[in-house]
Protein backbone atom coordinates (compact mmCIF):
# COMPACT_ATOMS: atom_id res chain seq x y z
CA UNK A 1 0.00 0.00 0.00
CA UNK A 2 1.19 3.46 -0.84
CA UNK A 3 2.82 5.65 1.73
CA UNK A 4 1.72 9.09 2.63
CA UNK A 5 2.67 12.02 0.47
CA UNK A 6 3.78 14.57 3.01
CA UNK A 7 6.95 16.57 3.28
CA UNK A 8 6.75 16.95 7.06
CA UNK A 9 7.57 13.31 7.72
CA UNK A 10 11.15 12.97 8.96
CA UNK A 11 13.33 10.71 6.80
CA UNK A 12 14.29 8.33 9.60
CA UNK A 13 10.72 7.83 10.77
CA UNK A 14 9.78 4.31 9.86
CA UNK A 15 7.23 2.04 11.37
CA UNK A 16 6.09 -0.20 8.55
CA UNK A 17 4.29 -3.13 10.08
CA UNK A 18 3.81 -6.47 8.48
CA UNK A 19 1.40 -8.95 10.00
CA UNK A 20 1.71 -12.33 8.33
CA UNK A 21 -0.50 -15.32 8.96
CA UNK A 22 -0.84 -14.53 12.64
CA UNK A 23 -2.95 -16.91 14.71
CA UNK A 24 -3.59 -16.85 18.40
CA UNK A 25 -5.05 -19.68 20.43
CA UNK A 26 -5.87 -18.90 24.04
CA UNK A 27 -5.26 -21.68 26.50
CA UNK A 28 -3.85 -24.23 24.02
CA UNK A 29 -4.08 -27.10 26.54
CA UNK A 30 -7.59 -26.42 27.68
CA UNK A 31 -10.40 -24.79 25.81
CA UNK A 32 -8.51 -23.99 22.65
CA UNK A 33 -10.20 -20.76 21.85
CA UNK A 34 -9.04 -19.58 18.46
CA UNK A 35 -9.03 -15.80 18.81
CA UNK A 36 -7.14 -14.79 15.68
CA UNK A 37 -7.04 -16.96 12.59
CA UNK A 38 -4.29 -16.51 9.98
CA UNK A 39 -4.52 -12.79 9.92
CA UNK A 40 -2.39 -10.94 7.38
CA UNK A 41 -2.07 -7.31 6.43
CA UNK A 42 0.55 -4.68 5.82
CA UNK A 43 0.77 -1.17 7.17
CA UNK A 44 3.14 1.16 5.33
CA UNK A 45 5.42 3.51 7.25
CA UNK A 46 3.50 6.60 8.27
CA UNK A 47 0.11 5.20 7.44
CA UNK A 48 -3.00 5.29 9.56
CA UNK A 49 -4.52 1.84 9.71
CA UNK A 50 -7.96 1.60 11.25
CA UNK A 51 -9.10 -1.82 12.40
CA UNK A 52 -12.84 -2.30 12.78
CA UNK A 53 -14.83 -5.36 13.68
CA UNK A 54 -17.43 -6.63 16.10
CA UNK A 55 -16.82 -6.62 19.84
CA UNK A 56 -14.61 -9.38 21.06
CA UNK A 57 -13.45 -10.40 17.60
CA UNK A 58 -9.79 -10.40 18.55
CA UNK A 59 -8.68 -6.94 17.49
CA UNK A 60 -7.17 -6.23 20.88
CA UNK A 61 -5.42 -9.60 20.80
CA UNK A 62 -3.63 -8.42 17.70
CA UNK A 63 -2.69 -5.13 19.33
CA UNK A 64 -1.43 -6.95 22.41
CA UNK A 65 0.76 -9.12 20.21
CA UNK A 66 2.29 -6.08 18.50
CA UNK A 67 2.86 -4.33 21.84
CA UNK A 68 4.36 -7.45 23.39
CA UNK A 69 1.70 -7.96 26.06
CA UNK A 70 0.61 -11.35 24.70
CA UNK A 71 2.33 -14.03 22.66
CA UNK A 72 1.13 -15.29 19.31
CA UNK A 73 0.63 -18.95 18.48
CA UNK A 74 1.82 -18.93 14.88
CA UNK A 75 2.72 -16.56 12.07
CA UNK A 76 4.93 -13.54 12.47
CA UNK A 77 4.85 -9.80 12.95
CA UNK A 78 7.65 -7.65 11.58
CA UNK A 79 8.37 -3.99 11.99
CA UNK A 80 10.55 -2.41 9.30
CA UNK A 81 11.54 -5.92 8.29
CA UNK A 82 12.76 -6.80 11.78
CA UNK A 83 11.04 -9.68 13.52
CA UNK A 84 8.93 -8.59 16.49
CA UNK A 85 7.42 -11.97 17.16
CA UNK A 86 7.19 -15.24 15.29
CA UNK A 87 7.21 -18.95 15.81
CA UNK A 88 10.60 -19.04 17.58
CA UNK A 89 9.91 -15.95 19.63
CA UNK A 90 6.18 -15.86 20.31
CA UNK A 91 6.28 -12.84 22.62
CA UNK A 92 7.53 -9.51 21.30
CA UNK A 93 9.75 -7.41 23.53
CA UNK A 94 8.03 -4.35 24.90
CA UNK A 95 9.56 -1.09 23.96
CA UNK A 96 8.97 2.59 23.55
CA UNK A 97 9.05 2.27 19.75
CA UNK A 98 5.47 0.94 20.00
CA UNK A 99 3.50 2.91 22.53
CA UNK A 100 -0.07 2.00 23.45
CA UNK A 101 -2.91 4.36 24.30
CA UNK A 102 -5.28 2.26 26.35
CA UNK A 103 -9.01 1.72 26.11
CA UNK A 104 -9.73 3.04 29.58
CA UNK A 105 -6.84 5.44 29.80
CA UNK A 106 -3.69 4.69 31.72
CA UNK A 107 -2.21 8.00 32.74
CA UNK A 108 -0.65 7.40 36.14
CA UNK A 109 -3.14 9.02 38.53
CA UNK A 110 -0.36 9.78 41.02
CA UNK A 111 1.61 11.97 38.61
CA UNK A 112 0.75 15.38 37.21
CA UNK A 113 0.23 15.60 33.45
CA UNK A 114 3.72 17.04 32.97
CA UNK A 115 5.29 14.23 35.01
CA UNK A 116 3.25 11.66 33.14
CA UNK A 117 4.42 12.97 29.78
CA UNK A 118 8.01 13.32 30.95
CA UNK A 119 8.03 9.78 32.34
CA UNK A 120 9.10 7.93 29.18
CA UNK A 121 12.19 9.98 28.31
CA UNK A 122 13.30 10.07 31.96
CA UNK A 123 12.89 6.38 32.63
CA UNK A 124 14.66 5.49 29.40
CA UNK A 125 17.49 7.80 30.40
CA UNK A 126 17.20 9.76 27.16
CA UNK A 127 16.64 13.13 28.82
CA UNK A 128 17.36 14.58 32.22
CA UNK A 129 14.38 15.18 34.45
CA UNK A 130 14.58 18.89 33.80
CA UNK A 131 14.84 18.59 30.01
CA UNK A 132 12.05 16.05 29.89
CA UNK A 133 9.77 18.28 31.94
CA UNK A 134 10.49 21.27 29.73
CA UNK A 135 9.75 19.24 26.64
CA UNK A 136 6.64 17.76 28.23
CA UNK A 137 5.30 21.18 29.13
CA UNK A 138 5.96 22.46 25.65
CA UNK A 139 4.28 19.47 24.01
CA UNK A 140 1.28 19.68 26.33
CA UNK A 141 0.95 23.36 25.46
CA UNK A 142 1.01 22.48 21.76
CA UNK A 143 -1.83 20.06 22.38
CA UNK A 144 -3.83 22.80 24.11
CA UNK A 145 -3.12 21.51 27.62
CA UNK A 146 -0.75 24.27 28.68
CA UNK A 147 -2.94 25.26 31.63
CA UNK A 148 -3.18 21.75 32.95
CA UNK A 149 0.44 20.62 33.21
CA UNK A 150 0.34 20.58 37.01
CA UNK A 151 -3.06 18.92 37.24
CA UNK A 152 -3.52 15.30 38.18
CA UNK A 153 -5.45 13.04 35.78
CA UNK A 154 -8.29 12.79 38.30
CA UNK A 155 -8.87 16.51 38.01
CA UNK A 156 -9.39 16.77 34.25
CA UNK A 157 -11.97 15.49 31.78
CA UNK A 158 -11.54 12.16 30.07
CA UNK A 159 -11.08 13.91 26.74
CA UNK A 160 -8.18 15.94 28.07
CA UNK A 161 -6.73 12.88 29.75
CA UNK A 162 -6.79 10.96 26.51
CA UNK A 163 -5.17 13.83 24.69
CA UNK A 164 -2.43 13.95 27.32
CA UNK A 165 -1.98 10.23 26.94
CA UNK A 166 -1.34 10.63 23.22
CA UNK A 167 1.22 13.32 24.05
CA UNK A 168 2.83 10.95 26.57
CA UNK A 169 3.18 8.41 23.78
CA UNK A 170 4.40 10.82 21.11
CA UNK A 171 7.18 12.36 23.24
CA UNK A 172 9.05 9.06 22.88
CA UNK A 173 9.14 9.37 19.07
CA UNK A 174 7.58 5.96 18.68
CA UNK A 175 7.63 4.28 15.29
CA UNK A 176 4.07 3.21 15.75
CA UNK A 177 1.24 4.39 17.92
CA UNK A 178 -1.18 1.68 19.03
CA UNK A 179 -4.58 2.99 20.02
CA UNK A 180 -7.17 0.65 21.47
CA UNK A 181 -10.56 2.34 21.14
CA UNK A 182 -9.23 5.41 22.88
CA UNK A 183 -12.35 7.52 22.36
CA UNK A 184 -14.90 4.91 23.30
CA UNK A 185 -17.83 6.33 25.21
CA UNK A 186 -17.15 9.95 24.35
CA UNK A 187 -19.86 12.13 22.95
CA UNK A 188 -19.70 12.96 19.25
CA UNK A 189 -18.57 16.56 19.77
CA UNK A 190 -15.71 15.67 22.10
CA UNK A 191 -14.78 12.89 19.74
CA UNK A 192 -14.44 15.20 16.78
CA UNK A 193 -12.19 17.50 18.83
CA UNK A 194 -10.11 14.44 19.76
CA UNK A 195 -9.85 13.51 16.10
CA UNK A 196 -8.59 16.95 15.18
CA UNK A 197 -5.91 16.78 17.87
CA UNK A 198 -4.83 13.36 16.75
CA UNK A 199 -4.69 14.37 13.09
CA UNK A 200 -2.74 17.46 14.06
CA UNK A 201 -0.19 15.33 15.90
CA UNK A 202 -0.12 12.91 13.00
CA UNK A 203 0.49 15.65 10.46
CA UNK A 204 3.39 16.93 12.52
CA UNK A 205 5.05 13.61 13.33
CA UNK A 206 4.05 11.22 10.57
CA UNK A 207 3.96 8.37 13.06
CA UNK A 208 2.42 5.11 11.91
CA UNK A 209 -0.93 4.56 13.60
CA UNK A 210 -2.67 1.29 14.40
CA UNK A 211 -6.10 2.27 15.62
CA UNK A 212 -8.83 -0.08 16.84
CA UNK A 213 -12.38 1.24 16.79
CA UNK A 214 -16.04 0.39 16.55
CA UNK A 215 -16.90 3.75 15.14
CA UNK A 216 -17.03 3.53 11.35
CA UNK A 217 -17.17 7.27 10.86
CA UNK A 218 -14.05 7.62 12.97
CA UNK A 219 -12.42 4.89 10.91
CA UNK A 220 -13.07 6.60 7.58
CA UNK A 221 -12.28 10.08 8.85
CA UNK A 222 -8.89 9.17 10.31
CA UNK A 223 -7.68 6.23 8.26
CA UNK A 224 -5.60 5.69 5.16
CA UNK A 225 -7.18 2.32 5.04
CA UNK A 226 -9.72 0.45 7.06
CA UNK A 227 -9.26 -3.22 7.84
CA UNK A 228 -12.57 -4.94 8.50
CA UNK A 229 -12.21 -7.99 10.70
CA UNK A 230 -14.51 -10.98 10.65
CA UNK A 231 -15.99 -12.12 13.92
CA UNK A 232 -14.12 -14.60 16.06
CA UNK A 233 -11.80 -16.07 15.07
CA UNK A 234 -10.56 -12.78 13.71
CA UNK A 235 -9.66 -12.86 10.04
CA UNK A 236 -9.28 -9.97 7.66
CA UNK A 237 -12.58 -9.77 5.89
CA UNK A 238 -11.62 -6.94 3.61
CA UNK A 239 -9.49 -3.85 3.40
CA UNK A 240 -10.91 -0.56 2.20
CA UNK A 241 -8.60 2.23 1.05
CA UNK A 242 -9.66 5.71 2.01
CA UNK A 243 -8.70 8.00 -0.84
CA UNK A 244 -9.47 11.29 0.83
CA UNK A 245 -6.61 13.78 0.69
CA UNK A 246 -5.02 15.18 3.84
CA UNK A 247 -5.15 17.42 5.74
CA UNK A 248 -8.75 16.54 6.46
CA UNK A 249 -11.24 18.61 8.39
CA UNK A 250 -14.85 18.15 9.38
CA UNK A 251 -16.10 19.10 5.90
CA UNK A 252 -14.83 15.74 4.72
CA UNK A 253 -17.52 14.04 6.79
CA UNK A 254 -20.29 15.39 4.60
CA UNK A 255 -18.66 14.59 1.24
CA UNK A 256 -19.98 12.04 -1.21
CA UNK A 257 -16.79 9.95 -1.15
CA UNK A 258 -17.04 9.76 2.60
CA UNK A 259 -20.60 8.51 2.44
CA UNK A 260 -19.79 5.90 -0.14
CA UNK A 261 -16.87 4.60 1.91
CA UNK A 262 -19.04 4.47 5.01
CA UNK A 263 -21.67 2.49 3.16
CA UNK A 264 -19.09 0.07 1.83
CA UNK A 265 -17.58 -0.59 5.25
CA UNK A 266 -20.93 -0.72 6.99
CA UNK A 267 -22.03 -3.49 4.65
CA UNK A 268 -18.99 -5.56 5.54
CA UNK A 269 -19.14 -4.91 9.27
CA UNK A 270 -22.87 -5.36 9.78
CA UNK A 271 -22.84 -8.92 8.61
CA UNK A 272 -20.05 -9.76 11.06
CA UNK A 273 -21.64 -7.87 13.89
CA UNK A 274 -24.83 -9.85 13.41
CA UNK A 275 -22.92 -13.11 13.46
CA UNK A 276 -21.05 -12.08 16.59
CA UNK A 277 -24.22 -11.01 18.31
CA UNK A 278 -25.99 -14.24 17.51
CA UNK A 279 -23.01 -16.27 18.70
CA UNK A 280 -23.24 -14.28 21.94
CA UNK A 281 -19.54 -14.48 22.49
CA UNK A 282 -17.88 -12.95 25.47
CA UNK A 283 -15.06 -10.55 24.84
CA UNK A 284 -11.58 -11.91 25.12
CA UNK A 285 -8.83 -10.05 26.87
CA UNK B 1 -8.53 29.87 28.20
CA UNK B 2 -11.09 32.34 29.48
CA UNK B 3 -10.52 34.60 32.48
CA UNK B 4 -12.99 32.75 34.63
CA UNK B 5 -11.25 29.46 33.98
CA UNK B 6 -7.84 30.95 34.71
CA UNK B 7 -9.12 32.36 37.98
CA UNK B 8 -10.43 28.94 38.92
CA UNK B 9 -7.12 27.34 38.19
CA UNK B 10 -5.09 29.57 40.45
CA UNK B 11 -5.56 28.38 44.02
CA UNK B 12 -6.23 30.94 46.79
CA UNK B 13 -3.21 32.18 48.74
CA UNK B 14 -2.50 33.87 52.08
CA UNK B 15 -5.42 35.34 53.97
CA UNK B 16 -7.97 34.26 51.41
CA UNK B 17 -6.70 30.70 51.72
CA UNK B 18 -7.16 30.75 55.50
CA UNK B 19 -10.63 32.25 55.07
CA UNK B 20 -11.45 29.60 52.50
CA UNK B 21 -10.28 26.81 54.78
CA UNK B 22 -12.17 28.15 57.79
CA UNK B 23 -15.32 28.42 55.71
CA UNK B 24 -14.87 24.92 54.42
CA UNK B 25 -14.35 23.56 57.89
CA UNK B 26 -17.54 25.12 59.14
CA UNK B 27 -19.57 24.25 56.10
CA UNK B 28 -17.90 21.15 54.72
CA UNK B 29 -17.16 19.08 57.79
CA UNK B 30 -20.24 19.29 59.99
CA UNK B 31 -18.42 19.82 63.25
CA UNK B 32 -21.60 20.65 65.09
CA UNK B 33 -23.00 17.18 64.29
CA UNK B 34 -20.03 15.59 66.05
CA UNK B 35 -20.49 17.89 69.04
CA UNK B 36 -24.21 17.16 69.14
CA UNK B 37 -23.53 13.41 68.94
CA UNK B 38 -21.18 13.56 71.91
CA UNK B 39 -23.66 15.73 73.83
CA UNK B 40 -26.51 13.26 73.27
CA UNK B 41 -24.31 10.43 74.48
CA UNK B 42 -23.16 12.36 77.58
CA UNK B 43 -26.68 13.40 78.47
CA UNK B 44 -27.98 9.84 78.14
CA UNK B 45 -25.13 8.57 80.28
CA UNK B 46 -25.81 11.29 82.84
CA UNK B 47 -29.58 10.60 82.94
CA UNK B 48 -29.14 6.84 83.29
CA UNK B 49 -26.45 7.06 85.90
CA UNK B 50 -26.88 10.17 87.97
CA UNK B 51 -30.47 11.29 87.52
CA UNK B 52 -32.52 8.11 87.26
CA UNK B 53 -29.88 5.94 88.94
CA UNK B 54 -30.80 2.86 86.92
CA UNK B 55 -29.84 -0.43 88.62
CA UNK B 56 -27.10 -1.46 86.14
CA UNK B 57 -25.28 1.82 86.63
CA UNK B 58 -25.13 1.96 90.39
CA UNK B 59 -21.41 1.08 90.59
CA UNK B 60 -20.41 3.21 87.63
CA UNK B 61 -19.29 6.81 88.17
CA UNK B 62 -21.43 9.29 86.27
CA UNK B 63 -20.19 12.01 83.94
CA UNK B 64 -20.53 14.76 86.50
CA UNK B 65 -18.49 12.80 89.05
CA UNK B 66 -15.85 11.95 86.46
CA UNK B 67 -15.68 15.50 85.15
CA UNK B 68 -15.43 17.14 88.58
CA UNK B 69 -12.70 14.66 89.51
CA UNK B 70 -10.93 15.37 86.22
CA UNK B 71 -10.73 19.12 86.86
CA UNK B 72 -9.99 18.84 90.55
CA UNK B 73 -6.55 20.00 91.72
CA UNK B 74 -6.65 17.46 94.46
CA UNK B 75 -8.52 14.45 93.03
CA UNK B 76 -10.18 12.19 95.53
CA UNK B 77 -9.27 9.00 93.65
CA UNK B 78 -5.82 10.12 92.54
CA UNK B 79 -6.06 10.93 88.81
CA UNK B 80 -6.97 14.23 87.14
CA UNK B 81 -5.68 16.80 84.67
CA UNK B 82 -3.55 18.14 87.49
CA UNK B 83 -1.77 14.92 88.42
CA UNK B 84 1.45 13.93 86.76
CA UNK B 85 0.37 10.32 86.73
CA UNK B 86 -2.14 10.82 83.92
CA UNK B 87 0.47 12.42 81.67
CA UNK B 88 3.00 9.75 82.50
CA UNK B 89 0.52 7.08 81.46
CA UNK B 90 -0.34 8.92 78.24
CA UNK B 91 3.35 9.37 77.50
CA UNK B 92 4.20 5.73 78.17
CA UNK B 93 1.37 4.44 76.01
CA UNK B 94 2.09 6.87 73.19
CA UNK B 95 5.76 5.94 73.18
CA UNK B 96 4.91 2.25 72.98
CA UNK B 97 2.42 2.92 70.20
CA UNK B 98 4.98 4.95 68.31
CA UNK B 99 7.57 2.18 68.43
CA UNK B 100 5.03 -0.51 67.62
CA UNK B 101 3.56 1.49 64.75
CA UNK B 102 6.96 2.33 63.28
CA UNK B 103 8.14 -1.27 63.46
CA UNK B 104 4.88 -2.61 62.06
CA UNK B 105 4.94 -0.09 59.21
CA UNK B 106 8.66 -0.50 58.53
CA UNK B 107 8.31 -4.25 58.26
CA UNK B 108 4.71 -4.60 57.05
CA UNK B 109 4.75 -2.20 54.10
CA UNK B 110 7.90 -3.59 52.42
CA UNK B 111 6.73 -7.12 53.16
CA UNK B 112 3.32 -6.48 51.63
CA UNK B 113 4.84 -4.72 48.60
CA UNK B 114 7.18 -7.65 47.98
CA UNK B 115 4.38 -10.14 48.41
CA UNK B 116 2.27 -8.25 45.92
CA UNK B 117 5.17 -7.75 43.53
CA UNK B 118 6.57 -11.27 43.42
CA UNK B 119 4.24 -14.24 43.15
CA UNK B 120 7.07 -16.52 44.22
CA UNK B 121 7.67 -14.56 47.39
CA UNK B 122 3.96 -14.52 48.09
CA UNK B 123 3.74 -18.29 47.83
CA UNK B 124 6.58 -18.59 50.33
CA UNK B 125 5.21 -16.21 52.91
CA UNK B 126 1.44 -16.23 52.64
CA UNK B 127 0.83 -19.52 54.51
CA UNK B 128 2.90 -18.35 57.48
CA UNK B 129 1.11 -15.03 57.57
CA UNK B 130 -2.30 -16.64 57.41
CA UNK B 131 -1.43 -19.15 60.15
CA UNK B 132 -0.13 -16.55 62.57
CA UNK B 133 -2.77 -13.93 61.88
CA UNK B 134 -5.79 -15.54 63.62
CA UNK B 135 -3.90 -16.10 66.89
CA UNK B 136 -5.29 -13.52 69.31
CA UNK B 137 -2.95 -11.11 71.05
CA UNK B 138 -3.94 -12.48 74.45
CA UNK B 139 -2.56 -15.85 73.38
CA UNK B 140 0.81 -14.32 72.57
CA UNK B 141 1.22 -12.76 76.02
CA UNK B 142 2.94 -15.71 77.78
CA UNK B 143 5.27 -16.17 74.83
CA UNK B 144 6.10 -12.47 74.79
CA UNK B 145 6.95 -12.52 78.48
CA UNK B 146 9.13 -15.59 78.05
CA UNK B 147 10.91 -14.20 74.99
CA UNK B 148 11.57 -10.61 76.05
CA UNK B 149 13.06 -9.07 79.12
CA UNK B 150 11.67 -6.19 81.13
CA UNK B 151 8.30 -4.48 80.83
CA UNK B 152 8.69 -2.49 77.65
CA UNK B 153 9.78 -4.95 75.00
CA UNK B 154 7.04 -7.57 75.48
CA UNK B 155 4.41 -4.83 75.41
CA UNK B 156 5.83 -3.30 72.25
CA UNK B 157 6.14 -6.73 70.67
CA UNK B 158 2.48 -7.48 71.34
CA UNK B 159 1.31 -4.11 70.05
CA UNK B 160 3.43 -4.52 66.92
CA UNK B 161 2.18 -7.96 66.09
CA UNK B 162 -1.45 -7.20 65.35
CA UNK B 163 -0.62 -4.03 63.42
CA UNK B 164 1.95 -5.87 61.38
CA UNK B 165 -0.62 -8.28 59.99
CA UNK B 166 -3.07 -5.52 59.15
CA UNK B 167 -0.42 -3.42 57.44
CA UNK B 168 1.02 -6.30 55.46
CA UNK B 169 -2.31 -7.57 54.26
CA UNK B 170 -3.58 -4.14 53.25
CA UNK B 171 -0.38 -3.37 51.39
CA UNK B 172 -0.67 -6.68 49.56
CA UNK B 173 -4.27 -5.90 48.61
CA UNK B 174 -3.12 -2.46 47.52
CA UNK B 175 -0.66 -3.94 45.04
CA UNK B 176 -3.32 -6.36 43.80
CA UNK B 177 -5.73 -3.50 43.26
CA UNK B 178 -3.49 -1.69 40.76
CA UNK B 179 -4.95 -1.79 37.25
CA UNK B 180 -2.89 -3.95 34.88
CA UNK B 181 -2.84 -1.21 32.27
CA UNK B 182 -0.57 0.94 34.49
CA UNK B 183 2.02 -1.83 34.46
CA UNK B 184 1.67 -2.19 30.72
CA UNK B 185 1.84 1.54 30.14
CA UNK B 186 4.99 1.79 32.25
CA UNK B 187 6.65 -1.06 30.36
CA UNK B 188 5.63 0.48 27.04
CA UNK B 189 7.29 3.71 28.08
CA UNK B 190 10.52 1.86 28.78
CA UNK B 191 10.33 1.27 32.54
CA UNK B 192 12.53 -1.49 33.97
CA UNK B 193 11.23 -3.71 36.80
CA UNK B 194 12.88 -1.48 39.37
CA UNK B 195 11.19 1.61 37.91
CA UNK B 196 7.86 -0.17 37.88
CA UNK B 197 8.27 -1.06 41.53
CA UNK B 198 9.08 2.51 42.52
CA UNK B 199 6.77 4.38 40.18
CA UNK B 200 3.77 2.07 39.82
CA UNK B 201 3.65 -0.45 42.66
CA UNK B 202 4.46 1.91 45.52
CA UNK B 203 2.28 4.90 44.57
CA UNK B 204 -0.48 2.66 43.24
CA UNK B 205 -0.71 0.77 46.52
CA UNK B 206 -0.53 3.91 48.65
CA UNK B 207 -4.31 4.45 49.10
CA UNK B 208 -4.69 0.91 50.47
CA UNK B 209 -1.52 1.23 52.52
CA UNK B 210 -2.90 4.27 54.29
CA UNK B 211 -6.27 2.69 54.87
CA UNK B 212 -4.30 -0.17 56.39
CA UNK B 213 -2.21 2.16 58.53
CA UNK B 214 -5.29 3.84 59.96
CA UNK B 215 -6.66 0.46 60.97
CA UNK B 216 -3.26 -0.66 62.14
CA UNK B 217 -2.80 2.24 64.53
CA UNK B 218 -6.20 1.46 66.05
CA UNK B 219 -5.33 -2.22 66.34
CA UNK B 220 -2.05 -1.26 67.97
CA UNK B 221 -4.05 0.57 70.63
CA UNK B 222 -6.23 -2.37 71.50
CA UNK B 223 -3.41 -4.84 71.62
CA UNK B 224 -1.34 -2.39 73.64
CA UNK B 225 -4.04 -2.15 76.25
CA UNK B 226 -4.34 -5.94 76.41
CA UNK B 227 -0.57 -6.17 76.82
CA UNK B 228 -0.36 -3.43 79.43
CA UNK B 229 -3.13 -5.03 81.42
CA UNK B 230 -1.06 -8.15 81.85
CA UNK B 231 2.57 -7.25 81.83
CA UNK B 232 2.71 -3.49 81.79
CA UNK B 233 4.20 -0.97 84.10
CA UNK B 234 2.27 2.25 83.64
CA UNK B 235 0.38 3.26 80.55
CA UNK B 236 -3.33 3.87 79.98
CA UNK B 237 -4.21 0.16 79.80
CA UNK B 238 -2.42 -0.35 83.06
CA UNK B 239 -4.24 2.61 84.59
CA UNK B 240 -7.61 1.08 83.68
CA UNK B 241 -6.86 -2.36 85.09
CA UNK B 242 -4.98 -1.10 88.10
CA UNK B 243 -7.87 1.21 89.05
CA UNK B 244 -10.33 -1.62 88.70
CA UNK B 245 -8.18 -3.88 90.88
CA UNK B 246 -8.00 -1.17 93.53
CA UNK B 247 -11.70 -0.49 93.30
CA UNK B 248 -11.32 3.13 92.22
CA UNK B 249 -13.74 3.44 89.35
CA UNK B 250 -13.29 7.11 88.46
CA UNK B 251 -9.68 6.80 87.24
CA UNK B 252 -10.81 3.71 85.32
CA UNK B 253 -13.31 5.75 83.34
CA UNK B 254 -10.81 8.60 82.97
CA UNK B 255 -8.32 6.08 81.58
CA UNK B 256 -10.86 4.77 79.08
CA UNK B 257 -11.88 8.18 77.83
CA UNK B 258 -8.31 9.42 77.56
CA UNK B 259 -7.32 6.32 75.66
CA UNK B 260 -10.18 6.75 73.23
CA UNK B 261 -9.33 10.37 72.65
CA UNK B 262 -5.59 9.83 72.19
CA UNK B 263 -6.32 6.91 69.88
CA UNK B 264 -8.56 9.09 67.79
CA UNK B 265 -5.82 11.73 67.50
CA UNK B 266 -3.30 9.13 66.33
CA UNK B 267 -5.55 7.87 63.54
CA UNK B 268 -6.29 11.45 62.54
CA UNK B 269 -2.55 12.08 62.27
CA UNK B 270 -2.11 9.04 60.06
CA UNK B 271 -4.99 10.20 57.88
CA UNK B 272 -3.48 13.66 57.57
CA UNK B 273 -0.13 12.23 56.56
CA UNK B 274 -1.84 10.08 53.97
CA UNK B 275 -3.69 13.04 52.49
CA UNK B 276 -0.46 14.97 52.31
CA UNK B 277 1.29 12.18 50.47
CA UNK B 278 -1.62 11.52 48.14
CA UNK B 279 -2.54 14.95 46.83
CA UNK B 280 -3.46 13.31 43.54
CA UNK B 281 -6.15 11.33 45.29
CA UNK B 282 -7.43 14.15 47.47
CA UNK B 283 -7.70 16.45 44.46
CA UNK B 284 -9.32 13.78 42.32
CA UNK B 285 -11.93 13.04 44.98
CA UNK B 286 -12.54 16.75 45.46
CA UNK B 287 -13.49 16.96 41.78
CA UNK B 288 -16.16 14.37 42.45
CA UNK B 289 -17.45 16.58 45.25
CA UNK B 290 -16.10 14.41 48.05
Amino acid sequence: MGSRASTTVPEESHGALSIRNVSKIYDPEGLNVLAVDRCSFEIGAGEVCMVVGPSGCGKTTLLNAIAGFHSITSGEIRMDGKLLCGSEKPLAEQGADRVVVFQNGALFPWMTLADNVAYGPVVQGRLSKREARDKAEQMLAEAGLGDFTEKFPGEISSGMARRAEVVRAIINDPKILLLDEPYRGMDALTKSIMHETLLDIYDRTGVTIFFITHDLEEAVFLGDHVVVMATRPARVKRTVNVNIPRPRDFHVRTSETFRQLMAEIRGAVDEEARKAFEAGERELA
Amino acid sequence: MSDAATAMNSPPKGASLIRYRAKRMLRGTPLYLGVAGIAVWLITYWLFDEVWELPRFEKIPGPVTVFSELISRDPFQGVSFFTLELYRDIYLSCRRILFAFLIATGVGVPLGLLMGWSTRFRHYTFPILETLRPIPIMAWIPLAILMFKGFETPVIFLATLASLFVTTLNTLLGVDSIDQSYFRAARCLGAKPRDIFLHVVVPGALPFIFTGLQISVGVAWFSLVAAEMVSGDGGLGYLIVDSYMNNVTVPMVIGMLTLGFVGWITSALVRMLGNRLMQWRVRGLAMQGR
